[in-house]
């Protein structure tokens, strides 16, 4: 009996194992983010609402108001903004700390150290969906709208720019366990990447000759796609493109994987 | 069988280290629990690491054909703010068991017996209720060959007698491969030895051998 059961263990495929480590991984990681504080679930929401929020009406309160943005209304081009942003930062920052929070569970040859990192970019992805709903809906309540003109085209921007954060949390999750410098100074980079790129000031209203720098970052072309549909009116910038942003993302994907192979025995004794 | 084939390893950390094992050749023959001794930093534990595959080795290659288990041992493989049950799940879907997820959490609660501590977080338990824990829990895999790393030392006198009653249930149908600086357990479970010496590896049949070179070679005699 226990032959025949070891004989059926043994030939479970590569892809099974791995699908069972992910599907452990996941209700892992939800358990962890739910769990970690009262009203745990809750505040998986309400964070990233609060931050929008707030940064709305420093921007919209303090700072005064632009009334209209080239064919959009201010206030939900910049929650569009402020959501994409969060999708890739998220992604990308929680990816960060994913091998060394699971560091106890590589001792089961089962879980490699890019499990986590998947799993992670997944439950962020899934979370920032969710907020983006949360939005959609709740704004339809007030005098202006988020639902998309060409919902198909955004949701593929908004993957977009998802898929450029998992990219990012590759590269950034080898380099954060084996360099800890990374940790300190990524965080100090993501205040002026906001600015750099365009959430909060449209870039469109900068000269041609500074644009053609900030269009080197390919947040922008996602966040600018993204908003273009959504706001049927919206004039994105002419030189944004998704070929652009997914050269990003797969060379990042591509150097990620391969760092990943190529220090997989490193990261998991260290 | 478990068949090691000149083994070398050695830590890269911040600049190179000495080699840990150098040049381990040995045959493990299926169903024969092995004790390694020798003194600490010896490379007991990373020679333990290396057939559960949790490490690779520099040069060399480690060929078997059963089961092995992950190594069993104070620290690793749990999730220390998560609780007892949510750990044990966690390992079972895992290993894609063929029991159910219940079957097997019992089975562990049932080994284990640490009462309400099971649903607590793991950092509440002390080193005995992790190693009851850590026991019970690979004992609901049916692996061939199991590894310890130290896992019975700091049980009760009772823990200890159920986990190597637990381990002679198993002999014929697996077999163990501890790591132990308690002599009465390894004489207990163990029929041959390894002993690790300056980065060699010295099998013995029996044993009561290993411990006595290695004995003679200490000048230590414990009782």
């Amino acid at each position: 009996m226990s032959s025949e059961s070891s004989l059926k263990k043994q030939s479970r495929s590569s892809w099974q194992i791995t699908k069972s480590v992910w599907w452990a991984l996941l209700i892992r990681e939800a358990l962890s983010r739910t769990m970690s504080d009262r009203l745990g679930w809750f505040w998986l929401f309400a964070q990233p609402v609060l931050i929008v929020i707030v940064m709305v009406s420093i921007r919209t309160v303090v700072l005064g108001r632009m009334r209209t943005i080239s064919g959009a209304e201010f206030v939900p081009w910049l929650i569009i903004g402020l959501l994409g942003f969060q999708l890739f930062r998220e992604t990308m920052m929680r990816s960060m700390g994913a091998v060394e929070a699971n560091r106890q569970l590589f001792s089961y040859r089962q879980v490699m150290c890019i499990d986590p990192v998947f799993v992670r970019c997944y439950v962020e992805g899934l979370l920032a969906t969710f907020v983006l709903l949360i939005f959609v809906f709740v704004t339809l309540l007030f005098d202006f709208s988020l639902v998309p003109h060409d919902s198909v085209m955004a949701l593929y921007s908004w993957f977009s720019l998802w898929f450029l954060g998992v990219g990012g949390g590759l590269v950034i999750s080898v380099s954060a366990t084996l360099l800890p410098e990374t940790k300190k100074i990524v965080p100090v980079l993501m205040m002026p990447l906001l600015l750099l790129s365009g959430v909060i000031f449209p870039i469109n209203y900068l000269p041609p000759v500074y644009q053609e720098y900030f269009l080197l970052n390919p947040i922008v072309h996602g966040l600018e796609l993204f908003r273009g549909y959504t706001f049927e009116a919206y004039q994105p910038l002419k030189e944004v493109s998704f070929y652009y942003l997914w050269l990003w993302s797969l060379s990042l994907v591509t150097l990620g994987l391969m760092l990943h192979i190529r220090f997989q025995h490193r990261l998991k004794v260290l | 069988m478990i068949r090691i084939q000149n083994l070398f390893k050695r830590y890269h950390q911040q600049k190179l280290s000495d080699w840990v094992l150098r040049d381990i050749n040995i045959e493990i023959p299926t169903n024969v629990s092995v004790g390694l001794i020798g003194k600490n930093g010896a490379g007991k534990s990373t020679l333990l690491r290396l057939i559960g595959g949790m490490d690779m080795p520099d040069r060399g290659v480690i060929e078997t054909d059963s089961r092995i288990s992950w190594p069993i041992g104070l620290g690793g493989g749990f999730q220390y703010a998560m609780t007892g049950r949510q750990n044990v799940k966690f390992v079972a879907r895992i290993h894609g068991c063929e029991k159910s997820l219940d079957e097997v959490v019992q089975q562990v609660e049932q080994f284990a017996e640490i009462g309400d501590y099971f649903d607590e977080p793991l950092r509440t338990y002390s080193s005995g209720m992790r190693a009851r824990l850590a026991f019970g829990l690979s004992l609901a895999f049916d692996f061939d060959v199991y590894l310890s790393d130290e896992a019975t030392a700091v049980g009760d006198r009772a823990f200890r007698e159920k986990a190597s009653k637990a381990f002679k249930e198993k002999v014929g149908k697996s077999s163990l491969i501890i790591v132990s600086h308690s002599e009465g357990i390894l004489k207990d479970l163990c029929e041959a030895g390894v002993w690790l010496n300056e980065g060699q590896a010295q099998w013995y049949g029996d044993i009561n051998d290993a411990i006595a070179d290695y004995h003679a070679q200490t000048n230590l005699m414990l009782p």
